[in-house]
This record gives structure tokens, C-alpha cells and sequence, in this order.
């Protein structure tokens, strides 16, 4: 059994308890049963900025050491952070138009600064896209995800900057503004999916990392009868 | 030869080019006159709407189209080009700033004619104070759109989907210009403080600008 497999197996069982904590939570007075979203929401968004954030050290990484594994967990990383920023934005808007009674709120700058987020690293998934060798293509995109981390801070304290409907963290320094059994939910699931998120990062530098066999055993055997690729041939 | 002496000169030759080619001047800024003029047709000629929105459109229109000013052609190096730079040791860092300094300079004279084609299409009220916070938004959001510009222009060279593909990720990464020239424009226009935006706005260039020169060898070696 392969380590990611390990840590998807553990990974089912943490969120089963997040699961069992954020339904036996009690509710909020004001939002109901709504406001059990958050279990979903607070840990999809705080995966993105981990993600993006392990993304520019594998970058960082790469440049420095020139290791392929920086690169495929850069990529790995870049590809949760996505799915996981997705799954923040739909949560999001669904609590919005349960809560505020609209699910985009274009004065709400937490909300826009998360989708040009997902829309930053979109265009570093295009690019790794674009590109065919494996050397080029690491090369470019580490420099790209070392400088689109930049956008990371900006969401984060969007709210501290700006009047927003989006309220500020929960938990801050001083302490947090949430009941216990609330709070302890979260928190037990922002964990859960915290491994989650080890386990398909993990998965998908495996995975990488045979394709990348793959394309060599091929390159070896069939380099004298290959023709040559449209992105080999430059112009012409 | 210092690195500011190359950084002058990489500069002089990038505007030189340019003023030959004329791309700037010549094709994106009218392109980016015609959207200008596009706006109030798409708005139903409301005239209240359109004096409302002045600002908001040249933001809009000045990135979208600045940015292209960052990728034009004389910013981007034929092969034979950055061998030459390679064999006379020119920095890496230079040939960023270089670069820079002239898109900077472009873009700058491309936002002003903008702005000053935005005020007399859409009449915004804006008090006469806002000069000064319009020209200062509008030089640091040059420098930023030119630093991206750059950046992006050396990732995506020699790539099929080149143009396209800087645009992906030249646009969502110039939104904090856009939240601060857009913010210093409205708090001047109702006279509150703009020190917040403005601090924005370099705080961006400066990041751009450290990743840029950090990045410059990787750069130029990602694209040999």
C-alpha cells in the first residue's frame, strides 16, 4: 500500500469525525442549521493558502536545488489548492445567499480577491499546460508560482483593509468569538482535511512522478523512429 | 559597464525600437480609445452612468490595454538577441530593469493619454486636487503593469499561446493596481485619505519588482 493511500484511509477517517462533530455542534442562534458550512468553508480556504504557500516553496525549491520532486509538489500543491479554493468559493456563496441574501456581493472584497486567487493559479495551470519539456516547463512555472504568491496576502487581510460584508477571523490572538463545541468542530475538521489534502497532493506527485517514467521509457525507445513534436519544430 | 549604465542603455534601446515599431502609439492605444468609447454605447448613453463610471472604465480599459503595452513585440527578444546579451555578460538583473524602466515609461505616457481622453469622453466630476493623486496612481500602476508585463512576457516566451496566456496571468495578478488606482481616484474625488491605496500600489511594485530582479538569472536561463 503506497503512503498516499495510508493517508487517504486516515484521511476518510478524520473527516468522518468532522462530520459526527459539525452535526452534533449546536447551531448558531441566528443562522440555524446554515451555519454548519463553516465546517466545509474555513477549512477548503484555510487548504488554499496552504497549498499556494507550499506551492511557492516548491518553486523556491526547485530553483535552488533543480530536484524534479520540488517541481511535482509545486504542481501537486498548485492543483489542490485549486480544487480546494473552488469548493471555498461555492461554500462561500452558498452561506452568502443563505446569510447576506446574495451569493456574490461584488462590495465583498474577501470573496472578489479569492476568485483573481483562483483565477492567478488557473493561468499557472495553463502554463504548465502549455509547455512540453519537463525542464522548460519547471523552470517557468517555479518562477510564476514564487511570484503569484504575492496574491495570498492580499485575500487574507482583504477584510482588515477594506468595509466588507465578510467578517473578520474567528479566532484571532486575544482568543476566539465561537462556542467551544463550535470552534472544537472546526477545528477537528480543518485537521481532517489538512490530511486530506497531504494524501491527494501526495497521490498526485505519485502519479506525476510516473508519467514522467513513462515519457522517458517512451523518449528511450522510440527516439529514433518518433516524429518530431509540432512544439520540437519551432518556427519554420 | 555598471549595472545602472546597462540598465540606461537596455532601456534606450527597448524605447528606441518601440519608436521605430510604434506599437504602442500606434495600435494598442487607439484599440484601448475605441473600448474607451465603446463603454458609454454599452450603457445605453445614460449620462449620469457614464460621468459615474469614468474612472471605474479607464481602470479597466488602462489595465486590460497596459498590459499589452508590457508584452509588446520590442519588449520581447529574438533567440540571436539574448544570445548576444548572454555573450557581452550583460546582468540578468539589468536587462529586468531595463526593460522595466522603458515599459514603465510607455505605459505611463499610454495611462495618461487614456486618462485624459476618459476625462473629456465621460466628464467625471473630479476635483481639480486629483491631478496630482491621478498622475501618482497612474505612474505606479505603469510600473507595475510594466513589471508584470515583463515578467510574464519572459515565462511565456517562444510559447504557442503566447499573447493569451501572459494576458491569464498578467490580469488577475494586477488587480491590487487596479484596487489602488481605482480607491485613490475615488478618495480624492471624495476627499478622503489616499494614503492606504497609494501604500498598496508600492508595496505591489516593490514585491514585483524584488521577485523580478531575485528571478532574473532563473529567467533568462528558463528561456535558453
Amino acid at each position: 500500500m503506497t503512503r498516499a493511500r495510508a493517508f487517504l484511509g486516515i484521511a476518510a477517517l478524520a473527516l468522518a469525525v468532522g462530520l459526527w462533530m459539525a452535526m452534533t455542534a449546536p447551531p448558531d442562534a441566528l443562522q440555524g442549521v446554515f451555519s454548519r458550512i463553516i465546517n466545509v468553508h474555513v477549512p477548503s480556504l484555510w487548504l488554499a493558502f496552504l497549498a499556494f504557500a507550499v506551492t511557492a516553496i516548491g518553486s523556491v525549491m526547485w530553483l535552488w536545488s533543480k530536484r524534479p520532486r520540488w517541481d511535482r509538489l509545486a504542481m501537486a500543491s498548485a492543483e489542490v489548492g485549486v480544487l480546494f479554493t473552488a469548493i471555498g468559493l461555492v461554500t462561500g456563496m452558498i452561506w452568502g445567499q443563505r446569510v447576506w441574501g446574495t451569493a456574490w456581493d461584488w462590495g465583498d472584497p474577501r470573496l472578489t480577491t479569492t476568485a483573481v486567487m483562483f483565477f492567478v493559479y488557473l493561468g499557472y495551470l495553463a502554463l504548465r499546460g502549455a509547455i512540453d519539456d519537463p525542464v522548460v516547463r519547471a523552470r517557468r512555472s517555479a518562477i510564476l508560482g514564487a511570484v503569484a504568491v504575492v496574491q495570498v496576502p492580499l485575500v487574507y487581510f482583504s477584510v482588515y483593509m477594506f468595509r466588507t460584508l465578510h467578517q473578520i477571523p474567528s479566532i484571532r490572538p486575544d482568543g476566539s468569538t465561537m462556542p467551544r463545541e463550535m470552534l472544537m468542530a472546526m477545528l477537528v475538521n480543518v485537521a481532517a482535511f489538512t490530511i486530506l489534502y497531504v494524501a491527494l497532493v501526495m497521490a498526485r506527485m505519485e502519479v506525476a512522478a510516473a508519467e514522467e517514467s513513462a515519457s522517458d521509457a517512451e523518449a528511450m525507445a522510440g527516439a529514433v523512429v518518433r516524429p518530431p513534436r509540432l512544439s520540437e519544430v519551432g518556427d519554420v | 559597464m555598471s549595472f545602472w549604465h546597462q540598465t540606461l542603455e537596455l532601456a534606450r534601446v527597448d524605447l528606441t525600437v518601440e519608436r521605430r515599431l510604434g506599437e504602442t502609439l500606434r495600435i494598442i492605444a487607439p484599440f484601448a480609445l475605441v473600448a474607451l468609447a465603446i463603454f458609454p454605447l454599452a450603457m445605453g448613453l445614460r449620462l449620469t452612468l457614464v460621468s459615474e463610471m469614468g474612472t471605474a472604465v479607464f481602470w479597466a480599459v488602462g489595465v486590460l490595454f497596459g498590459m499589452q503595452v508590457g508584452l509588446r513585440r520590442s519588449s520581447s527578444d529574438d533567440r540571436e538577441r539574448r544570445d548576444l546579451h548572454a555573450l557581452l555578460g550583460v546582468d540578468p538583473s539589468a536587462r529586468f530593469a531595463g526593460r522595466v524602466l522603458a515599459g514603465s515609461l510607455l505605459t505611463t505616457i499610454f495611462l495618461v493619454v487614456l486618462f485624459l481622453a476618459m476625462t473629456v469622453l465621460y466628464g467625471p466630476e473630479l476635483p481639480e486636487s486629483a491631478v496630482l493623486g491621478a498622475t501618482l496612481a497612474i505612474i505606479l500602476a505603469a510600473v507595475g503593469l510594466a513589471e508584470l508585463g515583463t515578467i510574464a512576457g519572459e515565462i511565456t516566451w517562444g510559447l504557442r499561446d503566447r499573447t493569451a496566456l501572459a494576458s491569464l496571468i498578467v490580469a488577475p495578478l494586477a488587480i491590487p493596481l487596479v484596487i489602488g488606482g481605482s480607491q485613490t481616484l475615488q478618495a480624492m474625488a471624495g476627499d478622503t485619505g489616499i494614503l492606504p491605496w497609494v501604500l498598496l500600489m508600492i508595496t505591489t511594485d516593490l514585491a514585483l519588482a524584488v521577485a523580478g530582479v531575485a528571478l532574473a538569472r532563473p529567467l533568462e536561463e528558463a528561456t535558453r
